[in-house]
């Protein structure tokens, strides 16, 4: 994170519990009366040691925790992690499954992208448009659970394969849903091109240069809204993306208006790959048989998921648990952009910056280093375990 | 100005509107969603339809559970006392549903389909104890004729654990 020396100036701290943040994290905003001068962000306060328990369980049990990474993308982590494992095995998936599981990538993307744009229409003060999306987002939550058992964390992963099948009941339930949606999106994105309210917070906010958000390493729609052509399902075509191919959405200005637009129009990309998946959904198996242990190597598997790239990283030391697995997700590439683009902004557009790249905290917190000698602890799992039975006895 | 005006009417004529639509939401508690079949909710240990539990106290479903939220011990069984098919049966069954994911794991482990995750969503608790569901908790309640669990049956009518099954529909 690029942090800036704060001298004599004032420092406004933000987090890590504030009534305005919705998941903790800690903001530093040097200001010069409301203009910002430097930012500092410290993350880390809800580090849960999942990829440390990932170790100490076996694939098909690591599949449901590290579903659980996120609340809103579950479904990419799983499926990543799958994909992943398969890889690992040498195991081909059966088409029906592939398919399936890009058509719930696509829906959570719908989820994700309409709870993103109500949390960020909140955040600029324009609450009808927060409650819209959020009204229309149910649509596609009642769909999943339908489809796969739960709102969130959806479980429809396993290794091999996916636990449950689309009838035509749930397909049709999702091509009509689609089709009310199609509309409303087209009153989403005229609301964000000439809404004047919404503009007076977005136009020309937060502005990242292609250099920058490429130099930044950014990914996801906040990089596509700058102009860069970054979306994993176009780069390294996984699961059925082959068959049912995205098309890119991308910005130039670079400002928040443009992440508005390319979320919303993503919305349409995804409309279009559902009902491709529908119309033509192969047949076959749901699930292909795994080996319970894993043969010996790593990889990597990487996902887009709605805030932008996913990366595993998973080494297996031919046991039936993994050796390591390290997760890299989209928020904390993103991270450094607010930092870089909240200098030289007012104080009240910091709020609309951050929720700009759609952060995500617990995702984020995948690991902490403990600085210095003192306080520095070592505690292997089982006395963590005991740890917690004692402390809450 | 007038602009600013007429969308301020228009904006307001919306508000007027939509006092007049059907409500989206619900009067929960009182009214109560229709969850999916496929819904994953609080546990329930089933029994046959002959009123026996079906839970034989394998454990399978704790040691499939990624998150380590059920704890089964087993005992024996005669045909004097008999809890449910087979040499054993789950004496003691817990649930800590502060550590369930809800993933419907242990669902997949169990060889005679006794742990099922049905519909209840209405899970709180005031202390961490009243968190752990004990076997009396989950175990569904025996249907009319049938007598409760432990009961005396025929010597050796059952001696299979794990009865025959067919793939579950949804
Ligand atoms: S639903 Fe999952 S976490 Fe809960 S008891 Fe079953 S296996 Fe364990
Ligand atoms: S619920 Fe099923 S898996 Fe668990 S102990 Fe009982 S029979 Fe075994």
């Amino acid at each position: 994170m690029p942090e800036t020396k704060h001298g004599d100036k004032f420092i406004v701290p933000i987090g890590p519990q504030h009534p305005a943040l919705k998941e903790p994290g800690h903001f530093e905003f040097t200001v010069d009366g409301e203009t910002v001068t430097g930012a500092s962000v410290r993350l880390g306060f809800v580090h849960r040691g999942i990829e440390k328990a990932a170790e100490e369980r076996t694939y098909i049990q690591d599949l449901y925790l590290l579903e659980r990474i996120c609340g809103i993308c579950s479904h990419v982590h799983a499926m990543a992690f799958a994909l992943g494992v398969e890889k690992l095995a040498g195991v081909t998936v059966p088409e029906r499954a592939q398919a399936i599981r890009v058509l719930v990538a696509e829906m959570e993307r719908i989820h994700s992208h309409l709870l993103w744009l109500g949390v960020a229409a909140h955040e600029a003060g324009f609450d009808t448009l927060f409650m819209y999306a959020w009204r229309d987002r149910e649509k596609v939550m009642d769909l999943l659970e339908q489809l796969c058992g739960n709102r969130v964390n959806y479980s429809i992963n396993v290794l091999g394969g996916v636990k449950e099948d689309v009838n035509d009941v749930i397909r049709d339930g999702i091509l009509s849903a689609m089709d009310y949606l199609e509309t409303r999106t087209v009153l989403y994105l005229k609301l964000v091109t000439t809404e004047r309210t919404l503009i007076g917070r977005t136009r020309g906010i937060g502005i990242m240069e292609k250099q920058t958000a490429a130099r930044l390493g950014t990914v996801g729609p906040t990089a596509r809204a700058s102009g860069l052509e970054r979306d994993i399902r176009l780069e390294a075509p996984y699961a059925a993306y082959l068959q049912y191919p995205a098309r890119i959405v991308t910005e130039q200005t670079g400002d928040l208006e443009a992440r508005f637009i390319v979320r919303v129009k993503e919305l349409y990309e995804s409309f279009r790959l559902i009902r491709g998946i529908l119309s033509t959904l192969p047949g076959g198996e749901l699930t292909t048989k795994m080996p319970r242990r894993i043969p010996e190597g790593e990889t990597i598997s990487r996902v887009e998921a709605p805030r932008g790239e996913l990366f595993y990283y998973i080494k297996s030391n031919g046991s039936d648990k993994p050796d390591r697995v390290k997760v890299r997700t989209p928020s904390i590439n993103n991270f450094a952009s607010v930092m870089a683009t909240a200098v030289g902004h007012k104080l009240a557009d910091i709020p609309m910056i951050l929720s700009g790249i759609d952060p995500c905290f617990s995702c984020n917190d995948r690991m902490v280093s403990i600085r210095g000698s003192e306080g520095q602890q070592a505690v292997d799992w089982e006395e963590l375990r005991l740890y917690g039975i004692e402390y809450y006895r | 100005m007038a602009n600013g005006v007429y969308e301020m009417m228009r904006g307001l004529w919306q508000t007027f509107r939509s006092a007049w639509t059907k409500p989206v939401t619900i009067q929960y508690p009182e009214v109560k969603r229709q969850v999916s079949k496929r819904y994953r909710g609080r546990h329930a240990l089933k029994r046959y339809a002959n009123g026996l539990e079906k839970c034989i106290g394998c454990s399978l479903c704790a040691a499939a559970c990624p998150a380590d939220a059920i704890f089964v011990e087993a005992s024996e069984q005669t045909d004097e006392n008999r809890y449910s098919p087979g040499e054993r049966y789950a004496s003691t069954y817990e649930i800590n549903y502060l550590r369930c994911i809800f993933c419907g794991l242990c669902e997949d482990a169990c060889p005679t389909e006794a742990i099922v995750l049905e519909d209840n969503y209405e899970l709180s608790f005031e202390t961490r104890e009243s968190a752990i569901y004990t076997k009396d908790m989950l175990l569904d309640a025996v249907s009319a004729p049938n007598q409760p669990t432990p009961r005396k049956v025929k010597p050796g009518s059952f001696n299979r654990s794990v009865p025959e099954m067919k793939d579950p529909v949804d």
